[in-house]
C-alpha cells in the first residue's frame, strides 16, 4: 500500500507543478499588454496623471515578479484583488456563482455518468448491430454540434413551443432544492447531451478493446452468454478506463459550461468571465481562469489518480 | 382515423413484411421498431408527431440516396486505385464527403451564389421571407440566406487558415523532437503540456482579452491552443519511424536533419496526420464558432455563423427556426469532417471492433 501512496502523491506533486506554472503562464500573460494595465484599462483619453494614479493604485510601479507572488499569495487565501470595473472584491463576484457553475456540473454529471456507462455497454454488447450504427451516427452528431446549437434547439422545442421549463434560468439564493433542478434542467440537459456522446464513445471503445483480449475470448468458447461475457468479465477491466473517461468528461463539462451559461443566461464564472473579457477587467479574468485551470488539472489528476488504483499493473511503473 | 394514419401504418407494416419474407434482418428490425415507435409516438402526441416522422424518415432516405450517388460518382470519375477505396466507403462518409463538396462549393462562388452582398441592408429589421429573401432578414434587415452563404466563406476559411498554422507548427516541432531528441525533445514536450492543461476556451478567452479581437490574433491563439495536440501524435508517430533501419541508413549516409524530416519521416506518417488535420479542423472551428457567438471572435459585419446565432437568438422566442440555421450549418459541417475522419481511421487502423 506504501507504494501506491509514494505513487499519488508524486503525481499530486507533479499537478502541484504544473498548476504553479499555469499560474505563471496567466499572470504573466498580462504583462504581454502593449503598455500597462492602466493604459490599456483607461485608454487612450486618459491624462497622464489618471494614468500614474491608476498606476499607484495597482501597484504597477514594483517589479512583476514581486507583484506576481503578491497575487499568488492573495489566490492562495482567495483573495484575488479588487476588480478594475466595478471596485468590487474579486473574490465576493466569484464565490457564490462558483458554487452555482459546480451545481449545473454536477446536475449533468448526476444524469450523464450512469446512462452513458449504461448505454456504452449495450452498444459494446451489440456491437455491429443496426443500433449500433445509428447510436454512432448520433453520438458522432451530439459531440460535432456546438453546445449552443444543442442549447438553443432545447430552448426552442420545450420553453418555446411547449412551455414545459423556462427558456431562461434564473436562479437566486432562496429557492428551494426543487425548484432549483425544474429551472436549471435545460442547460443541465445540454451538457448531459454533450458528455453523454462523449462517454459512451469511449466507454464502448474501452470494452470492446477488452474484448480482442484471450480470456475473453476464453469465455465465450466455455458458453458464457453474451451479456455475462462483458458484465461478468470485461467490465471489472474495463473500470479503469472507464473511471478515466468520467474524469476526463467531467474536466470536458468545465470549458462546456460557459458556453450553456451564455445560452441561459445562468448566473455562473463562465458568464462572468465572457463579461469581464469584454470589459477587459483583467483581475477577474485571471481569477476565473485560474479557478477553471485548477478544477481541471484537478479532474485530471483524479483521473490519474483513479486509473493507478483501479490498474495494478500501473503502479510499478516499467 | 383517416387516410393518411392508415397510409402510414400499412406502408411501415408492409415494409416490415417484404423485409423478413426476404431474409432481411437488419432491415426488418429497423423498419419493425420504427413501427413500434410510432404506435407510442402516435398516441402519445397524436397526428402530428406521425408527420414528423415520416418526414425525417424522408429525410434521412433524401440524404441516404445523395450519398449513394455521390459515391458512384466519384468511383467513376477517379482513376482505378482511388476508386478502389472508395468503394469501400460508408454511406456516411460518403455524405460527409458531399456536404464537404457543398460547403467549398459556397465558399469559393459565394459572390456568385449569394442574391446580395454580406453586408447590405435590404429591408426592414427581421423582415419575414418572401420571394427575394429565402429566409428572411437579419436584426438589421441583411438578407439571411446571403450572409449563411458568406459565412461559408469566412468561418471555414478562418478555421482552415488557424488549423493549417497549428498542424505546421505541430508537425514541425514533433517531427524536430523526435529525430533530435534530447533536451529540445523534453522541452518541447513539457511546454506541450502546460498549454494543454489549460482548457482551450478558457485559454483563449484570455489572450482573446489581453490582445484584442482581430482576425490575426484569433487565427495565432487558436493555432498555438491547438498545437500541442498535433505535436504529440507527430511525436508518437515519428518516434517509430526514426528507429527504423531505413533513417540509420539516411544518417549514416550524412543527411541533414531537414531532409530526414522531409524525405524520411514525412511519407511514412502521413496517413494518421491526415486523419489528425481533419480531427483538428473540427476542434478549431468548433472553438472559433463559440468565440464569434461570445461576441469575441470574428467581429460584424463580416458574416460568420457564430455571431450570426447570438444576433438572431431573439428571434427564437418567438419559435422561429432561422438563427438555427447557422448554427445548424456549424454542426452539419464538423459531423461530416468527423464522419469521413471515422471511415479514414477504420481503414488505417484495420480496425475490426
Amino acid at each position: 500500500m506504501g507504494d501506491v501512496l509514494k505513487l499519488v502523491a508524486k503525481r499530486l506533486g507533479l499537478g502541484l507543478v504544473t498548476l504553479l506554472v499555469v499560474s505563471i503562464l496567466i499572470f504573466f500573460a498580462v504583462e504581454l499588454l502593449p503598455g500597462d494595465i492602466a493604459q490599456a484599462v483607461l485608454g487612450q483619453s486618459a491624462t497622464e496623471e489618471t494614468v500614474q494614479a491608476m498606476r499607484e493604485q495597482l501597484g504597477l510601479d514594483r517589479a512583476a515578479p514581486i507583484r506576481y507572488l503578491d497575487w499568488l499569495a492573495g489566490a492562495v487565501q482567495g483573495d484575488f484583488g479588487v476588480s478594475l470595473v466595478s471596485g468590487e472584491r474579486v473574490s465576493e463576484a466569484i464565490g457564490g456563482r462558483f458554487a452555482n457553475t459546480l451545481f449545473l456540473a454536477a446536475y449533468a454529471a448526476v444524469i450523464a455518468v450512469p446512462i452513458a456507462i449504461i448505454l456504452g455497454i449495450a452498444v459494446a454488447l451489440f456491437r455491429n448491430s443496426i443500433f449500433d450504427r445509428v447510436a454512432n451516427v448520433l453520438t458522432l452528431t451530439s459531440i460535432s454540434s456546438p453546445e449552443f446549437f444543442l442549447g438553443y434547439v432545447l430552448i426552442l422545442f420545450f420553453a418555446v413551443r411547449s412551455s414545459m421549463f423556462p427558456a431562461i434560468a434564473s436562479i437566486s439564493d432562496g429557492m428551494s432544492f426543487g425548484d432549483l433542478l425544474y429551472r436549471s434542467f435545460l442547460p443541465a440537459l445540454t451538457l448531459v447531451l454533450v458528455v453523454v456522446a462523449h462517454m459512451m464513445r469511449m466507454t464502448r471503445a474501452a470494452i470492446i478493446n477488452l474484448l480482442a483480449s484471450p480470456y475473453i475470448e476464453m469465455a465465450r468458447l466455455k458458453g458464457a452468454p453474451p451479456w455475462k461475457v462483458i458484465v461478468h468479465h470485461a467490465l471489472p477491466n474495463a473500470w479503469a478506463p472507464i473511471i478515466n473517461v468520467v474524469a476526463l468528461n467531467l474536466a470536458y463539462l468545465i470549458t462546456g459550461v460557459v458556453l450553456v451559461e451564455v445560452v441561459f443566461v445562468y448566473p455562473g464564472v463562465g458568464q462572468l468571465l465572457v463579461d469581464a473579457v469584454s470589459k477587459r477587467d483583467f483581475p477577474i479574468v485571471q481569477a476565473c481562469c485560474l479557478v477553471f485551470a485548477a478544477t481541471f488539472i484537478l479532474l485530471n489528476l483524479a483521473a490519474d489518480v483513479g486509473a493507478i488504483l483501479t490498474n495494478p499493473r500501473l503502479r510499478h511503473p516499467k | 382515423m383517416n387516410m393518411f394514419v392508415l397510409g402510414y401504418y400499412a406502408f411501415l407494416i408492409g415494409l416490415s413484411c417484404l423485409a423478413a419474407y426476404y431474409n432481411k434482418r437488419s432491415a426488418f428490425l429497423l423498419l419493425f421498431s420504427l413501427t413500434l415507435a410510432s404506435f407510442v409516438l402516435g398516441i402519445v402526441g397524436g397526428e402530428s408527431a406521425l408527420h414528423a416522422i415520416a418526414a425525417s424518415a424522408a429525410i434521412l432516405a433524401l440524404a441516404a440516396g445523395t450519398s449513394y450517388a455521390f459515391r458512384e460518382f466519384l468511383v467513376m470519375i477517379t482513376p482505378h486505385e482511388t476508386a478502389r477505396e472508395l468503394r469501400t466507403a460508408p454511406l456516411t462518409a460518403s455524405f460527409g464527403m458531399f456536404v464537404i463538396f457543398t460547403y467549398a462549393i459556397a465558399g469559393v462562388f459565394a459572390p456568385i451564389i449569394a442574391p446580395f452582398g454580406e453586408g447590405e441592408v435590404i429591408a426592414g429589421a427581421f423582415a419575414p421571407a418572401d420571394d427575394t429573401m429565402l429566409l428572411g432578414a437579419d436584426q438589421l434587415g441583411r438578407d439571411m440566406f446571403s450572409r449563411i452563404i458568406y459565412g461559408a466563406r469566412n468561418s471555414v476559411g478562418l478555421a482552415l487558415i488557424a488549423t493549417m498554422l497549428a498542424f505546421i507548427m505541430g508537425a514541425a516541432a514533433g517531427m524536430l523532437a523526435a529525430t533530435r531528441g534530447g533536451w529540445l525533445d523534453q522541452f518541447l514536450g513539457r511546454f506541450a503540456d502546460v498549454i494543454m492543461s489549460v482548457p482551450s476556451l478558457i485559454f483563449s478567452l484570455l489572450m482573446l482579452s489581453i490582445f484584442g479581437t482581430n482576425l490575426a490574433v484569433i487565427v495565432i491563439v487558436v493555432a498555438v491552443i491547438y498545437a500541442p495536440r498535433v505535436f504529440r501524435l507527430t511525436r508518437a508517430v515519428a518516434g517509430n519511424v526514426v528507429v527504423m533501419d531505413y533513417i540509420e541508413a539516411a544518417k549514416l549516409r550524412g543527411e541533414g536533419t531537414w531532409y530526414l524530416i522531409r524525405k524520411e519521416i514525412l511519407p511514412n506518417s502521413t496517413a494518421p496526420l491526415i486523419a489528425e488535420f481533419g480531427l483538428e479542423f473540427c476542434f478549431v472551428f468548433l472553438l472559433i464558432a463559440g468565440l464569434s457567438f461570445l461576441g469575441l471572435g470574428i467581429q460584424p459585419p463580416t458574416a460568420d455563423w457564430g455571431s450570426m446565432v447570438r444576433e438572431n437568438a431573439t428571434l427564437i422566442s418567438f419559435g422561429e427556426l432561422t438563427p438555427l440555421i447557422p448554427a445548424a450549418a456549424i454542426a452539419l459541417l464538423t459531423v461530416s469532417v468527423n464522419f469521413v475522419v471515422d471511415w479514414m481511421l477504420y481503414r488505417s487502423s484495420g480496425l475490426k471492433g
